[in-house]
């Protein structure tokens, strides 16, 4: 703690330098970011879309971990189960109006949440983008992501993959959903759609299903589904919940090792899952470094109010885990919880 | 059928169907069988009609699943098979025990909107000590039984939460289980972080596959607690003093009922079957998902209402409400078969509850025109 504390003093101590030395940034074009004066500590404030999406909880834990070491504070917000710039503008503006140093968010929307970005920046807030980004980037610091188009890509080659694809037959697969509307969802979709038409033309779409963010809906869905399309040789669960449904629906009607399943996101009930061979291949994001490099650029930025060594734009790979990914690997990329 | 059940002696009449609603406009205070009786006497003619109509509902509902069975299976006729059947029945089967509580608790003039975290948050309190009792080597049967308890008890523990906000607290019961509702989900999401919980037996999920034809484990245990708790609503005095309360709570009050005590009883059983539909999810989806109630408590109205409940309290048939969360579930089954656009669902169901609803209130209306 006392470490901790003289870290963050001597933090103060840079940033007021910066700033009475007028240092001007380019990027917020403002004054050097608050510092909460309860602690003298740097605070972040990290607003995500739904809070309690195990996504952003591992990229809470990551920016919490680094947090901790740089000696700064990070709070952490969003609507708990709703992902959408109705729930979210409001939340990210209660925040602001704490003052927080730095920003780092994970835009619901990218015009909706454009007026909070700026606000933030026109009051000498810092901003991070995460996961998402807004439309207008010139101002924002940087943004880190795990592309969910290019996740949806990855989705389809490991599904191909399973299935044993081959050109000159047809391959029925079905993809569940968390809802319409869910824009992660909604990418990885259409990356998956991507890759399909322009490598594997013999997988064919036949059945489409939301789970209304409700697992047991998810796994009534693709019960139906394994009755009504015997011929199914593959499932690309999109969101945890459908995984969940589908790694459940396939056990009981015994049909695992029949029917390929590959999922979303490296929770540990899903990686043990893989163990078992009931989902074939699971796409695992990096929210744990999202969230730590989010906090390395916000801290690096208001210490030293210089952008040199901040990349503007980066994009952490989707990584596929299978059976055969090695035990170190699996636990590397498994979501802490 | 209700009349029958007059006795004429007993303290408290069968205060049922349209007996309950009249007794609210004619018999405010003093509860005696005048309000049936005269109603009978006065009309023994019409009699007959009442009782058809009232039969009606559930013939109307039986029709109406019948029908859509049909259509469904024309459309596809691989819906009409045992795989289909028993897909359906896997959904139902929490479904329906959380809406047989509900009618219970609608019946007595609440609202019961804390089943779906209920669910939820047994479910995974449930998976937390299942996997614990299995990784401490207990056998498999043995950590399903503690699961179960714990389900259980979860659950009936919302309950008594509810109940003590209604009585104690003064709440309403809208206002008190939507509270327990918020509470529930994010308990059970502090606990999680979102993330499923597993670890249990792993023979779990073979106890909720479909096993004598479409029917698992879990749909016959809810098929018994149906039956029970059809005996105890339509034929024992629990069930007459639901009625009673619902229809009528003031004077229930004055026959000497104790209107708390059954608050009490009504929502620990509404609780304490919605931590067992939990346990239910448990073994369907092999682990404590921290969604797996999201929006059950509006499946378990919709179920009730549909049924022929009536959300003023008093009127309501476990039959009814039966029939009504097999549409339901037929319904979100059929549509995936049939493979229709899923943004549909909603839009069948709302029409489904808005045309149940208004069949109940047309039917009133014809009821009340004799008089």
């Amino acid at each position: 703690m006392k470490h901790s504390f003289q870290r963050a003093g001597a933090a103060a101590v840079a940033v007021g330098v910066a700033a009475s030395m007028g240092i001007s940034s380019g990027v917020s074009g403002a004054s050097a970011g608050h510092v909460s004066r309860a602690s003298g500590k740097l605070t972040i404030a990290l607003v995500v879309g739904a809070s309690s999406d195990p996504f952003f909880q591992a990229m809470k834990i990551g920016a919490q971990q680094e947090a901790s070491k740089l000696g700064v504070n990070v709070i952490y917000q969003g609507n708990s189960t709703t992902y959408s710039p109705a729930t979210q503008i409001p939340v990210v503006n209660q925040v602001l109006a704490t003052k927080p140093s730095g920003l780092a968010i994970a835009p619901t929307d990218p015009t909706a949440l454009q007026a909070a970005v700026n606000r933030a920046i026109s009051e000498g807030i810092p901003v991070v983008n995460v996961d998402t980004h807004v439309n207008s980037m010139s101002k924002v610091l940087s943004f880190i992501t795990g592309n969910n188009t290019q996740g949806g890509m990855v989705a389809a080659d490991a599904l191909a993959k399973a299935m044993h694809y081959k050109s000159g037959s047809t391959f029925q697969v079905a993809v569940g959903l968390s809802s319409g509307t869910s824009t992660t969802d909604v990418a990885r979709l259409t990356g998956f759609k991507q890759e399909i038409a322009k490598k594997y033309p013999g997988v064919k779409i036949v059945a489409t299903g939301y789970s209304e963010s409700n697992s047991a809906t998810a796994n009534t869905n693709i019960n139906n589904w394994l009755t009504a399309y015997p011929h199914l040789t593959g499932i690309f669960a999109i969101d945890g919940t459908n995984a969940t449904g589908a790694s459940s629906a396939i056990q009981a009607k015994g049909l695992v090792n029949k029917v390929s399943l590959v999922g979303y996101d490296a929770y540990a009930n899903n990686v043990s899952l893989i163990k078992k061979g009931v989902i074939t291949a699971l796409i695992a994001q990096q929210p744990t470094l999202e969230g730590k490099m989010a906090v390395d650029d916000l801290v690096h930025y208001l210490r030293t109010h210089n952008t040199t060594g901040i990349q503007k734009a980066v994009q952490l790979p989707n990584i596929t885990l299978t059976k055969t990914t090695p035990a170190s690997t699996l636990k590397k990329y498994t979501y802490p919880a | 059928m209700d009349a029958d059940h007059s006795t004429g002696t007993s303290v408290v009449p069968p205060i049922e169907g349209e007996a309950a609603q009249s007794m609210v406009g004619e018999a405010p205070v003093s509860v005696t069988p005048a309000g049936d009786l005269s109603a009978g006497a006065a009309a023994p003619s019409k009699r007959k009609g009442l009782l058809a109509a009232l039969g009606s509902q559930q013939s109307i509902l039986i029709l109406v699943l019948l029908a859509m069975i049909g259509g469904f299976s024309i459309v596809k006729p691989v819906f009409f098979s045992v795989g289909v059947f028993g897909n359906i029945l896997v959904a139902w089967a929490p479904v329906a025990l959380i809406a047989i509580g509900e009618t219970f608790v609608i019946i007595s003039g609440g609202i019961d909107l804390s089943v779906g975290s209920t669910i939820t948050l047994s479910g995974v309190i449930a998976g937390y000590a299942m996997a614990a009792t299995t990784s401490a080597g207990w056998p498999s049967g043995f950590s399903i039984f503690i699961g179960a308890l714990v389900a259980a008890g979860t659950g009936l523990l919302v309950g008594l939460v509810n109940a003590t906000l209604i009585n104690v607290a003064k709440l309403v019961p809208f206002v008190a289980t939507l509270a327990t509702l918020g509470a529930g989900a994010g308990v059970a999401l502090v606990l999680t972080h979102g993330a499923p919980v597993g670890g249990g037996p792993s023979n779990a999920i073979s106890l909720s596959v479909p096993r004598f034809g479409p029917f698992s484990w879990p749909a016959i245990f809810v098929i018994v607690v149906i039956v029970i708790a059809g005996f105890f609503l339509h034929t024992a005095r629990f069930g007459r003093y639901v009625f009673a309360i619902g229809g009528n709570s003031f004077a229930a009050t004055a026959v000497g009922i104790s209107v708390p005590r059954y608050v009490t009883k009504v929502y620990g059983l509404s609780g304490m079957f919605a931590g067992l539909a939990g346990m239910i999810t448990y073994l369907t989806l092999a682990s404590g998902s921290p969604t797996a109630g999201t929006g059950d408590e509006l499946s378990a109205i919709a179920a009730v209402v549909i049924g022929g409940a009536s959300l003023t309290g008093g009127v309501g048939r476990i039959g009814g409400t039966v029939l009504g969360s097999l549409i339901l579930t037929t319904v979100t089954s059929g549509l995936v078969v049939v493979n229709i656009d899923p943004n549909w669902n909603q839009v069948v169901v709302a029409i489904l509850i808005a045309a149940a609803v208004s069949l109940q209130t047309v039917r009133r209306g014809i009821h009340r025109r004799p008089r």
